[in-house]
């Protein structure tokens, strides 16, 4: 007998799998029905931007100067002064390094800058006690509320050249100090790349903030107090304790930055800098799809190949596991030190300023949503009886109308795919011991980690090829390819909350109910969902939010049935490429500025988001780690 | 071919061997258990049986049918978790009731398993109560419940009573024995207190780092263990190294430092290195009646201990780096630190091994 199972040679896959398919078929719907979905919805179409983008002229495109110029003519015009007899005028334009070169070392740089600030911010926060940290936590969050292209308008108004004698509203609001003081008027303005990293900076760098201040709530309060005890102090408690235990959360942060900076449309767009790839993209969609496919294609890999790199770095921190780690905190979270005199004076001098800055988009959309326009250095505030004009102009708007419907159907749909297969996923790779566990873990996370610029562009080369006059064909439906899209790329949050709750509930409780007899359906019913209900709806609220201030595929798949100024009564297109259509329209003149209409949309957005997120993380009880990478 | 037979089981986890290499027999209604130190193997051996998982190689055999691969809900086992696992959301009827409306009982059988069994296990109003307002030991007897209720074929135990007071285990101890009879369930409990294992099995199997070093009845186990490790783990033992000097027909004479004393061998030859197993209890300074039952020690006592029940002694003998610990009848005179000392143990309570060297290296690292 022992012979003849020692004798037993390792069986094939097929073999292994077969008779947990027929004893434990749930597990195996469970595992395999995710696992399939999101290869057939996601990793499929995006291969098949690679025989597209092979059409492209390379050396072509490489030797364009359009595209990439490494020369002297690059940085040339990174800063230019120009002494006027009663002012001096600071232009900072950055560089110019073509198409690609811009995409990519804009990145590279609005990453650095942002993981810099993020996590020193995070640090002197999540480490120091002083007075005021409050103010300063909740300030850091503000520049998360998405508020797609307002939020780089207002940047663009506070700090972009302006048209007005006074500058834009930096230079108006230094030179009350600066006027008087150097006898001429200062005028400092970011364009063009520059003014882009700005915006970009000042939008991401809270997603590192808020990495780092997870990993720090990771951080167990006896290990810094040990290091205490032997004697490390100040800088030297940093670099040796809790450096390396936040670093992780840096990197996953950094990642994140580095691909929604490759991939947004909204600054590129509002300061008309056409010279990057996401905004390419986006242009190539405003025509209908009628550019040169091959080269957007080739593009779209170039984007998917440089957010692909930093990804190998971190492949680790993708994994659910380290993400659930994270999000339960330490044991007993370390409370902080009391920060020094030197310590209050970089709080307040260094970091009151950035994190001031930061929220300004975020209250600019809320002020410009209040305003007739806002172009010179201050807005034109509606009139108190009329304040809320821009709302009523966006409700009898049957195109905005339509656009907020649409939204709100797309999430009505998308939500409940998102609701059944994040479940399935989510508690599929915290209890399924099958081949494909692991796989499902990282392919739950990678829609997270590929620009949804080239998500939409595969499926538009997909849906067009294999679904042409179909469910899926983007010119006729692409709502539904919309949500799709949606699902996908939104599905992460639920999945997360989902495990995360799951693997805090001991799988003895699982077990107890196996072993009295119940199949696994119904142990999910009666045991499994009502221990985590809270968490699977945290994550679908999370989800809900995310969908509905989805940017990159609803202004590009989005904007093919045309816009609500355009098709009023038979556009396709969501709120954001609502918002992103006005900001094209141009001004006219004495009238209420279409981009004051847009900011009402945004701040609607807002509000939702505030709403939402206040109860997700009152559910899910850890609200940070849930807006983690 | 037993009711319930484990054979030749092999579990890995990662770099770990957890099992390695376990067959076991079990009859109907017997009450079975598992006894062996912490990370022996003995929860995943009973997650196996009741097909939490799956083993690398060998099979599980219910009455005959390979269930290796047959899922938990399919297997009739019930399992008792160490830490109870009640469900928070479930009042306590909900929690009992759970696997009777699995079963599609009628309402009223359900309700009169339910009253029968919380009467058994004197729960009674407290079923509208959540588990989270419970105390210890009534959850222990929740979970208990909630397993017994069904009436089970099978039913695995781990560490049931181990979170519990001592006065309370003693007596969930005896109603867990009774019950047992009374309904003829099989029942694999899995410990590593001794004295419950011994108090409450039919068999016991001895489990070792992954192995099942030895499986007998309690009374086989304690007064002849054929294993080395087995003699150890049984009672309060000293292990010490000798050399075999002579054999008779069931005894062996072992050379220990600078005495000689007799011992019951298992296995020996002459000049063979002896491991020796020494038991504490039974040892007396008074001249015992019948001495040929008897052997001797002298030594140096080095501490010397009034417990209550009986004094306890360490002798130390010249030449012997390690001194034995012996139990002397409390009415006998506390002899005094660092006096000779001559004391009498049963030969019963002298067992003679062939040294395993892993065994007995943990065991002089221990001292
Ligand atoms: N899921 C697992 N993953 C990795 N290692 C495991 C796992 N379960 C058990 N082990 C390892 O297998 C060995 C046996 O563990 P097991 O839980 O069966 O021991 P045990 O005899 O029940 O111990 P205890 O008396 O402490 O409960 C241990 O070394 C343990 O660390
Ligand atoms: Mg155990």
């Amino acid at each position: 007998m022992a012979k003849a199972s020692t004798a037993r040679a390792k069986p094939s896959l097929l073999k292994r799998l077969y008779p947990k398919a027929k004893t434990d078929l749930e597990i195996f719907l469970l595992l395999y029905i995710p696992l399939i979905v999101i290869t057939v919805a996601f990793i499929v179409p995006l291969l098949t931007i690679i025989p597209e983008a092979a059409k492209a002229d390379y050396k072509g495109l490489l030797s364009n100067v359009y595209y990439l110029e490494l020369d002297k003519y690059s940085v040339n015009r990174f800063v230019v002064v120009n002494k006027l007899p009663n002012e001096i005028r600071v232009t900072i334009n950055g560089f110019d390094f073509g198409v690609i070169g811009n995409s990519i070392i804009n990145a590279a740089i609005v990453t650095i800058i942002a993981a810099i600030l993020g996590s020193s911010l995070a640090l002197l926060i999540g480490i120091y006690r002083f007075r005021g940290r409050r103010v300063f936590s909740v300030l850091a969050y503000i520049p998360l509320l998405i508020a797609p292209f307002v939020n780089a308008y207002v940047v663009k108004v506070v700090f972009a050249p302006s048209l007005s004698p006074q500058g834009n509203t930096l230079s108006y609001l230094l030179n009350h100090l600066f006027e008087p003081l150097l006898g001429k008027k200062l005028i400092i303005a970011f364009d063009k790349q520059a003014g882009v990293a700005l915006a970009q900076i000042l939008m991401f760098y809270p997603i590192i903030y808020i990495n780092t201040l997870a990993a720090l709530g990771a951080v167990d309060a006896t290990l810094v107090e040990q290091a205490l005890n032997l004697g490390a102090r100040g800088l030297k408690l940093l670099r040796r304790i809790v450096l390396p235990l936040v670093v992780p959360g840096i990197l996953a942060g950094s990642t994140l930055v580095f691909i929604l900076s490759l991939e947004d449309v909204g600054a590129p767009l509002v300061f008309n800098y056409d010279k990057m790839i996401s905004y390419q993209v986006y242009q190539f969609f405003q025509s209908a799809a009628a550019g040169d496919r091959a080269t957007i294609a080739a593009l779209s890999l170039i984007l998917l190949t440089a957010a692909a790199i930093p990804l190998v770095f971190i492949r680790r921190y993708l994994s659910l596991r380290y993400y659930a780690r994270l999000a339960r905190g330490a044991p007993r979270p370390f409370q902080g030190i009391r920060l020094g005199k030197a310590g209050y004076l970089v709080a307040y001098l260094v970091f009151l300023p950035i994190v001031v800055a930061a929220a300004t988009p975020q209250i600019g959309v809320i002020i410009l949503s209040l305003s007739k326009r806002w172009v010179g250095p201050l807005p034109d505030l509606l009139p108190a009886h009329n304040l809320l004009a821009n709302f009523h102009a966006i409700v009898s708007d049957p195109g905005l109308r339509r656009a907020i419907t649409n939204s709100l159907t797309y999430l009505g749909e998308a939500i409940i795919f998102v609701a059944i297969l994040g479940f399935m996923t989510g508690y599929a790779i915290a209890r399924a011991r099958l081949p494909g566990a692991g796989l499902l873990d990282i392919l739950a996370s990678l829609p997270l980690a590929v620009p949804g610029l080239v998500v939409a562009f595969s499926y538009f080369v997909f849906f067009s090829k294999y679904s042409l006059y179909g469910f899926f064909d983007p010119f006729l439906n692409p709502g539904h390819v919309l949500v799709l899209a949606y699902i996908i790329r939104k599905m992460p949050f639920t999945v997360r909350s989902v495990f995360t709750s799951v693997i805090q509930t001991p799988e003895e409780l699982e077990e107890a109910a196996r072993s009295l007899g119940a199949r696994r359906a119904r142990v999910i019913r009666r045991i499994v969902l009502p221990l985590v209900w809270y968490g699977i709806v945290a994550g679908l609220l999370l989800s809900s939010i995310y969908i509905l201030s989805e940017v990159s595929v609803s202004v590009t798949i989005g904007a093919l049935k045309g816009g609500p100024i355009a098709n009023p009564s038979t556009h396709a297109a969501p709120i954001t490429y609502a918002i992103a259509e006005i900001f094209t329209l141009p001004s006219v003149t004495g009238g209420t500025q279409p981009q004051a209409r847009a900011a009402a949309l945004a701040a609607l957005l807002m509000i939702t988001e505030i709403a939402v997120i206040a109860i997700a993380s009152r559910l899910a009880r850890r609200g940070q780690a849930l807006i983690t990478l | 071919m037993g009711f319930i037979q484990v054979e030749d089981v092999v579990k890995r986890f990662g770099r770990t061997l957890a099992l390695r290499g376990v067959s076991l027999s079990i009859e109907k209604g017997e009450l079975f258990a598992i006894l062996g130190p912490s990370g022996c193997g003995k929860t995943t051996l009973l997650r196996i049986i009741a097909g939490f998982e799956v083993p690398d190689s060998g099979r599980i055999m219910f009455e005959g049918r390979d269930v290796t691969e047959l899922p938990p809900d399919k297997r009739g086992t019930v399992m008792v978790f160490q830490n109870w696992a009640l469900w928070p959301h479930m009042t306590v009827y909900e929690n009992i009731a759970f696997g009777l409306r699995l079963r599609k009982l009628p309402r009223e059988e359900i309700d009169r398993r339910v009253k029968w069994v919380l009467d058994l296990l004197g729960l009674r109003g407290m079923e509208k109560r959540y588990p989270g307002q419970l105390s210890g030991g009534q959850q222990q007897r929740v979970a208990l419940a909630r397993a017994l209720v069904v009436q089970p074929r099978v039913l695995l135990l781990d560490e049931p009573l181990s979170n519990l007071d001592a006065k309370l285990r003693l007596r969930l101890r005896g109603e867990l024995r009774k019950l047992q009879r009374k309904l003829g369930i099989t029942m694999i409990y899995v410990t590593h207190d001794q004295e419950e294992a011994m108090s409450l099995a039919d068999r016991i199997a001895v489990m070792r780092n992954g192995v099942v070093e030895e499986v007998g009845s309690p009374e086989q186990l304690y007064s002849n263990p054929s294993k080395l490790f087995t003699a150890m783990f049984l009672g309060r033992t000293t292990l010490v190294l000798g050399k075999v000097v002579d054999t008779e027909d069931r005894t062996a004479v072992i050379q220990l430092g600078e005495i000689q004393v007799k011992a019951i061998n298992h296995g020996l030859g002459k000049g063979d290195t002896a491991a020796l197993v020494v038991k504490a209890e039974g040892a007396t300074t008074r001249q015992p009646h019948s001495p040929g039952d008897y052997t001797v020690l002298r030594g140096t006592v080095s501490v010397s201990m009034y417990i209550g029940s009986f004094i306890e002694v360490r002798l130390a003998i010249p030449g012997l780096e390690k001194d034995i610990l012996l139990d002397l009848p409390s009415d006998e005179k506390e002899p005094p630190i660092g006096s000779e000392l001559e004391v009498y143990v049963p030969l019963r309570n002298m067992h003679a091994y062939p040294a395993e060297e892993e065994i007995v290296k943990e065991a002089l690292e221990q001292a």
